[in-house]
């Protein structure tokens, strides 16, 4: 007997007392909670989960997705949709493509992951148009070079651009999903992930709507759980669900983390007003050709600036506000307003109008802003994790049975992403890891479940009394000093006296959130999802401060003000965070060309 | 500091038999959105209350519900002095402010509401897509539409809803969609919408897509 000879819906049957599960021949009684049984079960369900999805069930396994919202969002939902299609501009190919990504990422890029982007954006294409998408063409109906848009640090324009931005991809991974008959999660959230003899066997969710936990049983688990942009929350434009669950969960089962002190804050944020602090309005494509950064003074700051990268304009605005030419709102002022009076600038500006990447301008700071005849205040906002969990270009991770893909897998871009490369990316590495974890899966090798059965069974106990605890501290109100911490110690510019002041925080935190105090209801209970978040977050918090601290120079997005330089004798290195026991170990190891 | 009053409707359907009000006090400050009070109020407040959010500036349409019994999205709702700030209607609720949204996964999957798969054709595929089609697919599916629907209740199957017909006449403008999109639009009871009181400009739309002209109009 097997998972799907449960009816689908499990709200209605979630009370049921008394399982007889048969595994391995091993019978299981689970008073406890519902269990489930796959092939394959992908965490995540925006773009590079569901790619996995896909490919795994393609490939004959039985395949189930879990996410924290519904299926086919995570920030690939509420992203631009400007996706990397490279070779098709005259002059561009492949090769150029990976020189601009290893230039841009500062030779921090694993070599093989960089080359596999750099060959398969146009597979990356195909793959969400067939899934339904349809990027904008020209008047012919065709992809041309003529569509293709600019973004900082590429060479060549490379980015097609989606008529209605990450929603239309959203519905097109959600149409992807059903037409593949895979098992769907919702509000399921995975909080732990077993393993036995290195190798996965299974994994706790949360059913976030009914308060009920349930035990996957797996061969092979992809981690595409996204970034961890809402570490730094309000500073950051990523959805709430970012909170680094992959990381944390990859960690936790033994696998490595690669450049996890990698974040990268996109230079142009909404300040004020507090709604909407930390909303996207631009990456250095956006500034146009004429754009400039003023300071408090009316000194300008930095032109030229749709030439650079992400990580290099983030860096001079922090920099110049940490020297105390910073606006009222701790940003500087971006004037777009030069474009106007070139034939290239307006072009600029339809372009960009058209991505739709400064929008809420219009909401925070009005019409004439909107039409770059007023300027904007701005200040980097948390986008992006570069780091990530560390797995080879087929999605392996160290431990068998387990992968990764999307924002989750670090390496790809080293030290800074390029604009509209994500979006391409987490179809390449998506497709690759469900296609080898159904491959590892089918292949028969079970990973044996008998000796931790009773260590499940305390789990589910320990997720069960977090409904209504009665310590002292509300998770939210330690979630938030968290994410402050994040922002002043361990953001754009970072020093060791701060970041050791950080870790020793983040100690502090973890103590306390072993005291939580929690409202007793089973339903949509978002204390309790805080509250698993919380520790998700320390341990990607701590990850991200140990790897700043061990990097001594500034490379990519990571800026230390005590090292200023980049080091290329000492520090063409990645940083590797592990567990050993009860620690997180770091150390640091020869790039991988 | 100025504070703003808030009048929110609870409803747990594991205990309550009915919604009822609840009235918080937030402070206010210009440019303060109903989503911004929310969020307060779940910090400061009142740890219980549920409500949902995602990305905080009208792309994910989680953060729906009705101000002044009036769908918005919350977080671009500006907060003023005194409102009132329920569920949106004709949907289940799965908590307080929060709808269920699952049932829609197994709805659009039932009514096959995509194109075919298309990587085997031959690509790039020309594709001229018409000025309704990019309309309707900024579509962020924040439900409110079916919340401002005389008709529609989720409940009753047989008629679909302009959420429903927007999905359709995505569909409907898209060339490489093969199935008879008007029809299944009237075995989703279309013919209803004719005598509605909101027939030739049906209700307002989030995202500004004009539901009738775009929808409705080409699909009866
Ligand atoms: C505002 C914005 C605009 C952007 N624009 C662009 C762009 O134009 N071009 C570009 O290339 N990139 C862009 N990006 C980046 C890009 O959107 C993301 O990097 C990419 O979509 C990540 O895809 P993913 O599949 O890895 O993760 P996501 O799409 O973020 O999906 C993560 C999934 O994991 C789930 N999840 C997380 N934790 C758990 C858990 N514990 N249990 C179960 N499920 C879990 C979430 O619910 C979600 O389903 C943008 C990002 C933002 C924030
Ligand atoms: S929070 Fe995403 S639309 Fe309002």
């Amino acid at each position: 007997m097997r998972g799907e000879a449960f009816q689908d819906n499990f709200l209605g049957k979630v009370k049921k007392a008394i399982l007889d599960w048969k595994i391995n021949g091993f019978v299981l009684f689970n008073r406890l909670m519902e269990t489930r049984d796959f092939d394959v079960i992908c965490i995540g369900a925006g773009g590079a989960g569901v790619a996995a999805a896909v490919s795994a069930a393609r490939a004959g396994a039985r395949v189930a997705v879990l996410s924290k919202e519904p299926i086919g969002y995570g920030d690939t939902r509420i992203s631009k949709g400007v996706m990397a299609y490279a070779g098709l501009y005259p002059g561009d190919s492949p090769g150029e493509f990976y020189r601009d990504l290893i230039q841009g990422g500062e030779h921090l890029n694993d070599g093989d992951l960089a080359r596999t982007v750099s060959q398969e954006t146009a597979l990356a294409v195909l793959t969400i148009e067939g899934f339904g998408h349809l990027f904008c063409r020209d008047e012919g109906g065709r992809i041309t070079s003529e569509v293709l848009s600019p973004a900082g640090g590429h060479r060549f324009p490379r980015g097609l651009i989606s008529p209605s931005e990450g929603v239309s991809m959203g519905n097109a991974l959600r149409a992807a999903i059903a037409r593949a008959g895979i098992a769907v999660f919702e509000e399921t959230m995975a909080v732990k992930l077993y393993s036995e003899e290195g190798r996965i066997h299974g994994l706790l969710a949360l059913h976030l709507l009914s308060g009920e936990a349930v035990f996957f049983r797996a061969a092979s688990v992809v981690l595409a759980t996204g970034g961890a942009g809402w570490l730094y929350y309000p500073h950051t434009d990523c959805l709430q669900s970012a909170t680094g669950d992959g990381f944390s969960l990859a960690y936790e089962a033994g696998a490595e983390l690669i450049d996890m002190e990698q974040v990268q804050f996109i230079p142009f944020g909404i300040t004020h007003p507090r709604p909407f602090i930390g909303l996207l309005c631009g990456e250095p494509a956006t500034a146009g050709p004429f754009g400039r950064l003023l300071n408090n003074k009316g000194e300008v700051i930095l032109e030229g600036i749709n030439t650079m990268t992400r990580a290099q304009v983030a860096r001079a605005i922090c920099m110049e506000v940490e020297r105390g030419g910073g606006t009222r709102h701790q940003g500087l002022i971006l004037d777009l307003s030069p474009n106007l009076a070139h034939p290239k600038g307006l072009k600029a500006r339809e372009k960009m109008k058209e991505i739709g990447i400064f929008e809420p301008v219009r909401e925070a700071y009005g019409e004439r802003a909107y039409d770059w005849e007023e300027p904007w205040d701005v200040s980097p906002t948390a986008h992006y994790h570069m780091g990530g969990i560390r797995a080879d270009s087929e999605g392996r991770t160290g431990i068998k049975g387990l992968y990764a893909a999307g924002q989750a897998q670090g390496g790809i871009h080293g030290g800074n992403r390029l604009g509209s490369v994500s979006l391409a990316e987490v179809f390449i590495f998506g497709r690759r890891a469900g296609r080898s974890a159904a491959q590892s899966a089918l292949g028969g090798v079970r990973g044996k479940i008998n000796r931790v059965e009773s260590l499940i069974t305390a789990d589910v106990q320990e997720l069960k009394s977090l409904y209504g605890s009665r310590g002292s501290y509300r998770p939210i109100k330690l979630k938030r000093r968290l994410q402050e911490l994040m922002w002043k110690k361990v953001g754009v510019l970072r020093e060791e006296g701060k970041l050791k002041e950080a870790l020793e925080e983040l100690g502090e935190l973890e103590a306390l959130s072993r005291d939580l105090s929690i409202s007793p209801i089973k339903r949509l209970n978002r204390e309790v999802q805080d509250a698993l978040e919380l520790r998700m977050m320390l341990n990607v918090a701590k990850a991200m401060a140990l790897s700043a601290l061990e990097r001594k120079e500034s490379r990519g997005a990571h800026v230390r003000l005590d090292f200023p330089q980049r080091d290329d004798f000492g520090w063409r290195r990645n940083i590797l965070v592990w567990k050993e026991g009860m620690e997180m170990k770091v150390r640091a190891e020869e790039v991988r060309n | 500091m100025r504070r703003a009053k808030i009048r929110i409707s609870r409803f747990n359907p594991d205990i309550d038999k009915t919604p009822y009000w609840q009235e918080y006090q937030v402070p206010w400050e210009k440019g303060d959105t109903v989503l911004g009070a929310l969020i307060y109020i779940y910090e400061e407040l009142d740890p219980t209350l549920a409500f949902r959010f995602g990305c905080r500036y009208k792309k994910c349409g989680l953060c729906a519900v009705e101000v002044e019994g009036r769908p918005r999205l919350a977080c671009l709702a500006g907060l003023k002095k005194e409102m009132e700030v329920s569920p949106l209607r004709n949907l289940p609720i799965a908590r307080d402010l929060a709808i269920d949204r699952g049932f829609f996964y197994h709805r659009l999957a039932e009514l096959k509401l995509y194109i075919p798969e298309q990587e085997s054709m031959k690509w790039p595929a020309v594709i001229k897509e018409g000025i309704q089609h990019k309309r309707l697919i900024g579509c962020v599916e924040c439900l409110s539409c079916l919340s401002a629907c005389p008709h529609y209740d989720y409940r009753d199957t047989t008629f679909g809803g302009p959420y429903l017909f927007v999905k359709l006449a995505q569909l409907h403008f898209d060339s490489r969609d093969k199935i008879d999109r008007r029809f299944q639009a009237r075995t989703l009871g279309i013919e209803r919408c004719k005598g509605c009181r909101y027939w030739g400009r049906c209700v307002p739309c989030t995202s500004g897509i004009p539901i009738f002209k775009d929808a409705i109009r080409p699909l009866s």
